[in-house]
């Protein structure tokens, strides 16, 4: 049975979390919804950057996708929340 | 912040040619950080070794790109770059700005950063050059309120299209690049705004085979405009120009010597696949043979012209050298429709179709042309669903580039590919 979209978010903070390196790509996230197409769930993550529970992180030709609190940002703060 | 003293970056001074670092000094009377751009530069010159960071977490909210974090490594020395980021915004199609919009971008510039600024990017956008954190807020909410204008692409997403002029001012353009530009740049918002892709991709629209906007060479998707019938010429014109009565080039080679005009050595000798040739006073075309390379209709603006039946043709994958050398864009489509009309649905489902496949199988950071190579060009195009044709081939002559599929063929046949590799190794 397809995953609801509130799964796939579930799936997709989990594997930020426990990921061993705090930066994904987003081909990282595709396995944690086999069935569903790679643009919905370039989708959803963005949504969960909205909302708070993803942030980017851009080397300027490359965009991740890391939890807030996993991150250090270049101005020293630990986490970003 | 103080001078600091940069002998070799003085030496760029030195000579005819304008400096950037002339232009840095100036700069600094108003804006102090730039004497410590010219230190840390200094510095890199004797360590031989960047002392820039590059990246980071910093943009505006809700946009994943526009803004490319930039720090230094030694911001105790060079506190005025201790943050140097980079914000691209978006330029007008065609790059067309009234001096009102230039001047009120530069005074944002100048309120909320370095000053100075990259006219233009290799994207095509406008790129600002050094500003820090705390200024981005402020800073875009004054672009997109006041002046109406947003930021470009970076990171993996789909960068700020650009195109020529088109048929704003140029007679040659096929289409008008400036309104598809325009059209998909709305179209794709999110896509331009938030990351969606393996890596980078870049749209380039040209409204003729001269690519102004050098899109073959610089994006992925290059859409540029061609026609499907003949070359009009106008006899009359060209017996004009044998006389010596029309400038060549339209002029623009006018000021020098270059003696009088020959059509044979100057047109029909250059043309790459020597489809022109006259008789009597004639000019005749074997347009089934011409590429298209624009030679002689730049040369006789006002004997020859594209054919009435326009589009373009679209080539893919044209990158930078990342992993492999630079490449440049294969053709993929010989000739598209290019209408408005129909809000440019052909064009969107070519460009759906090679993303849905690219975010699948796209490795990441590859670009859609180092996907293309990694596959294959048979197995791209069927993925494309195009047909292949004699002028996807370099040499279609002498490479059988036709492979028939079992399921192609009546009655099907079999191959043992363990038996074969026996006899012809991987």
């Amino acid at each position: 049975m397809a995953m609801s979209k509130e799964e796939v978010e579930a799936a997709i903070i989990e594997k930020a979390k426990k990921a061993p390196k705090p930066q994904l790509y987003i081909k990282d996230f595709y396995k944690c919804a086999p069935d569903m197409k790679p643009r919905q769930i370039k989708n959803i993550a963005n949504k969960l950057v909205q909302k708070g529970e993803l942030m980017f992180w851009s080397s300027g030709s490359t965009t991740m996708y890391a939890r807030p609190d996993r991150i250090k940002d270049e101005e020293g703060s630990e986490g970003v929340n | 912040m103080a001078k600091h003293d940069t002998p070799m970056l003085d030496e760029l001074e030195k000579g005819p040619w304008p400096s950037f670092v002339t232009d840095l000094k100036r700069q600094a009377e108003t804006h102090p950080e730039c004497w410590d751009i010219l230190g840390q530069l200094e510095l890199s010159y004797e360590d031989k070794i960047t002392h820039w960071k590059h990246g980071g977490i910093v943009g505006v909210f809700g946009y994943g790109g526009g803004i490319v974090g930039r720090y230094s490594d030694v911001p105790g020395r060079f506190p005025g770059v201790e943050h140097f980021h980079t914000i691209r915004v978006a330029q007008p199609s065609g790059m067309y700005y009234s001096t009102e919009n230039l001047r009120a971008l530069m005074d944002l510039w100048d309120k909320y950063g370095s000053g100075m600024t990259n006219m233009h990017g290799s994207t095509g956008d406008m790129i600002l050059l050094g500003t820090r954190t705390e200024n981005l807020e402020p800073l875009f909410w004054d672009l997109t309120h006041d002046l109406k204008q947003d930021l470009g692409g970076s990171g993996s997403n789909l960068r700020t299209p650009s195109c020529c002029l088109g048929e704003s001012r140029c007679e040659w353009s096929c289409y008008d690049t400036q309104d598809i530009c325009y059209a998909l740049t709305m179209h794709y918002q999110d896509e331009i705004h938030r990351p969606a892709f393996p890596y980078k991709f870049k749209f380039k629209f040209s409204g003729c085979a001269n690519d102004c906007v050098a899109a073959i060479a610089r994006s992925d998707f290059a859409v540029i405009g061609t026609w499907k019938d003949d070359i009009q010429i106008d006899q009359a014109a060209v017996k004009e120009y044998v006389a010596g009565n029309y400038s060549v080039n339209g002029g623009s080679h006018k000021d020098g010597d270059w003696g009088p005009f020959s059509l044979k050595k100057e047109v029909i000798d250059l043309c790459p696949t020597q489809c022109m040739w006259m008789e009597g006073e004639e000019l005749k075309i074997d347009n089934s043979e011409c590429n298209r390379c624009m030679h002689c209709i730049n040369v006789m603006p006002r004997a020859l012209r594209p054919g009435k039946e326009k589009g373009a043709t679209i080539c893919m994958g044209a990158k930078a050298p990342i992993l492999d050398g630079a490449q440049f864009a294969t053709m993929i489509i010989p000739f598209i429709e290019v209408s408005k009309e129909n809000e440019y649905e052909n064009i969107i489902d070519v460009i759906e179709r090679i993303w849905d496949w690219w975010m699948e199988v796209g490795k990441n950071r590859e670009r859609v042309g180092e996907t293309m190579q990694r596959v294959g060009l048979p197995t791209f195009l069927s993925i494309m669903e195009v047909e292949p044709i004699p002028q996807h081939i370099r040499e279609p002559r002498s490479n059988p580039y036709v492979f028939w599929k079992e399921e192609e063929v009546p009655g099907g046949f079999e191959r043992d590919i363990v038996a074969f590799r026996k006899r012809h190794a991987a």
